[in-house]
């Protein structure tokens, strides 16, 4: 089986590809395009809402429910789905989610596999797995699609393809189907909508995530604009979803209070075009659906975060809009944090799935302004989970010794007006050297050096 | 929250404790001094607690809280609860206001960062920027932790300023304490698109209330040139124009 996808890049990586992504005024511009685009949009769309702040915390309420009782929540879905003729399938990690799966594709003799857009696919690395197997994954989701085309991962949970300009999709488009298609909307969709029909109709599974699950009714939803999850929700004989374990509401009604945050805060749409309901493959007498629905439950480092208060990270839903205010992402986009999770929601869920010291840039990667705490539709402090992972990472061990160190020594001269005076006399007379090497030089490459001043201002003659 | 917001009549000699913070000791001594003169102009006695060193804020933001609430303690130690403390800094405001009670296990002190203060009791100024074009960069602390953003504007404007709006104001400008050394490339591209978007809002200043972002942006204004950057205290106390000619803001 080849291994799942990591969430994280290497260890100081993070700067080294945010350099590239600066250095690239194309990715910039589109970036700056797209986030700003989406942020608008999410803006308008919140003011339109009489009562946002209610459903906002009505929302973070019942999600915290449910974090709060998961296995609970976990056992009534999977009854009432059971109930209704499908199967819930649990796994702890993406190794076993993705032998699950594939097993599943295997006993159907399946070798076309049509998906919708799922990130839980991407975080336990499915492609690689059906692909070992001997199975083709087709991903549907028209941006997914240009990614998979381009052997790279998506670099916003929502948008995936931010960074690739129409001109580009256009060029692979044309080597696809042997004929000029233009860089233009319209025609690229079309083209899009000739490769894969086909895909649709032939496919013996389809794959989709599951934007959040029902537990009264064991109903799984599916939130699209593009139609091709409900094709690939209905055509093929078997389908396969694939949730993380933290994704249910208890009932309908709360589910009609995700849903009227989802839309709006992802893409500024009261509703997408598609929100599909599936309660269980097709029933005797109806015409069209599934002959078998199998839910696949990854856990994959989920309960990690049920110490403290990094349980809150669980109430995410998933709608990127931290990612479109936050000005790092704008800089960098996804690729810095890690394959699948990215912006401030993959900064706090990535170190929390893999450890800290298996991701010890993302915490850092923020300047705590504080954009994505106002943003979340379901009031995640995400700022101040970032100050408790830094916490973390010092009391752990996972912040470098030098660093430590400076911070103690530098504390003990701080603790009194005494040690505070003697200490930047001293910083006074090495202030010459601090160009020379450490904070001082990175801070000098691109900005003066400020100067402490010759007198501090206690020491200045006051009127 | 903050203060009483109780607005008393300037004149009266109130006292309030001025917190220079350790930046503002050390670095921007001017500013610090600009913030006592507007606050003695409104009739204010002020204190100067020779005790106080830093809030802890550097060690505290990195995550390291046993050295944060080392330094915190001085704090503790050099103000007293029985007269408002005054700050020229957004950040070190919520620092105090927002984590410092709970890191040293104390209760709120009545803090105010300054323009927020001198706002609320409705002081008068100046107007000593009669004629300038001024835009306000809002330090994410300020906006979004206290809620402090009208103050400064109509502070400004009270000092004869035209107004003149950022391009997404509500974006940082890269400073983020350590994260100007972790990540200088992200930090300095967010510094040009604050210092870019003052240049095309037609700013002749860009006036800011937080010695961090001061720091940092005047800091790359000196080494690669742009819109003067100049702190608020300064802007209010002495006028843009002066504070430049006395060499407080580097073009």
């Amino acid at each position: 089986m080849s291994g799942a996808a990591k969430l994280q890049q290497e260890s100081g990586s993070f700067r080294v590809i945010a350099r590239g992504k600066l250095n690239d005024d194309r990715i910039q511009g589109a970036l700056d395009l797209s986030v700003s685009r989406l942020r608008g949009l999410r803006l308008d769309a919140w003011e339109q809402l009489d009562d946002l702040e209610e459903l906002r915390e009505r929302a973070h309420e019942l999600r915290m429910r449910v974090v709060n009782d998961l296995e609970g929540y976990l056992a009534q879905f999977t009854q009432a789905l059971e109930a209704r003729g499908g199967h819930v399938h649990r796994a702890a990690t993406p190794e076993e989610a993705s032998a699950i799966i594939v097993r599943l594709c295997q006993e159907r003799k399946a070798t076309l596999v049509a998906k919708s857009k799922s990130m839980a696919t991407e975080e336990i690395g499915l492609n690689a797995a059906l692909e070992a197997a001997g199975i083709t994954p087709v991903e549907t989701d028209l941006g997914e699609y240009i990614l998979q085309l381009d052997g790279t991962h998506p670099v916003h949970i929502i948008a995936p393809a931010i960074e690739k300009t129409k001109e580009q999709i256009a060029a692979m488009f044309t080597a696809i189907e042997g004929r000029e298609v233009p860089a233009e909307l319209e025609a690229l969709t079309a083209s899009a909508r000739r490769q894969l029909r086909q895909v649709f109709l032939d496919a013996d599974v389809g794959i989709t995530g599951c934007n959040m699950a029902v537990a009264e009714t064991g109903t799984i939803t599916l939130v699209t604009n593009e139609g091709n999850g409900r094709l690939v929700s209905s055509l093929p004989r078997t389908h396969i979803a694939v949730m993380g374990l933290e994704r249910l509401v208890p009932t309908l009604d709360d589910l009609s209070v995700i849903l009227r945050l989802l839309a709006r805060s992802a893409t500024g749409q009261r509703l997408t075009s598609s929100t599909t309901l599936i309660t269980g493959p097709r029933r005797a007498g109806e015409l069209d659906g599934p002959e078998e629905l199998h839910v696949v439950v990854i856990d994959n480092g989920r309960t990690n975060l049920l110490r403290g208060r990094y349980k809150e990270m669980l109430a995410c839903i998933r709608c990127g809009a931290c990612l479109n205010v936050c000005p790092i992402f704008r800089k960098t986009g996804g690729a810095a944090y890690g394959p699948v999770y990215s912006g401030p929601m993959g900064a706090v869920l990535v170190p929390l799935y893999v450890g800290l010291g298996n991701a010890p840039d993302l915490p850092h990667a923020s300047t705590l302004c504080g954009a994505c705490t106002e943003a979340c539709p379901v009031k995640i402090p995400l700022h101040e989970l970032l100050l408790d992972l830094r916490r973390d990472m010092v009391e752990e061990g996972v912040a470098p010794r030098w660093e430590r160190w400076a911070f103690t020594a530098w504390s003990f001269a701080w603790s009194t007006p005494l040690g505070y005076r003697l200490s930047t006399r001293l910083a006074r007379l090495g202030q010459p050297l601090g160009m020379a090497a450490g904070p001082g030089k990175v801070w000098g490459a691109g900005r003066a050096l400020p100067q402490l001043a010759r007198r501090r201002y206690r020491d200045r003659p006051r009127g | 929250m903050p203060g009483d917001g109780v607005a008393r009549v300037p004149g009266v000699s109130d006292v309030v404790q001025l917190f220079a913070t350790c930046l503002g000791d050390l670095v921007f001594p001017d500013a610090v001094g600009d913030a006592e003169t507007l606050l003695r102009e409104a009739g204010f006695r002020v204190e100067l607690p020779s005790r106080q060193v830093c809030c802890g804020q550097p060690a505290y933001n990195a995550g390291h809280h046993a050295a944060a609430r080392r330094v915190a303690r001085s704090f503790a130690k050099a103000f007293s609860r029985s007269a408002p403390i005054v700050l020229p800094s957004g950040s070190c405001t919520t620092m105090v206001t927002h984590y410092l009670p709970e890191l040293l296990g104390v209760e709120p002190y009545d803090v105010w960062e300054l323009s927020a203060f001198l706002d609320s009791r409705g002081v008068e100024l100046p107007r000593r920027n009669e004629g300038r074009t001024i835009a306000y960069h809002d330090s994410c602390h300020m906006l979004r932790e206290l809620k402090v953003s009208g103050e400064p504007r109509r502070l400004l404007e009270r000092s004869g300023a035209t107004l003149v709006e950022l391009p997404r104001a509500d974006l940082c400008c890269g400073f983020g304490g350590t994260f100007s050394v972790r990540q200088p490339e992200i930090s300095l591209s967010m510094a040009d698109d604050k210092l870019g978007g003052a240049k095309g809002a037609g700013a002749e200043f860009l006036v800011t209330a937080d010695p961090g972002c001061l720091m940092h942006l005047d800091g790359r204004v000196r080494k690669v040139g742009g819109v003067p950057v100049v702190h608020l205290a300064t802007a209010l106390a002495r006028g843009v124009g002066a504070a430049a000619a006395e060499g407080l803001a580097a073009r």
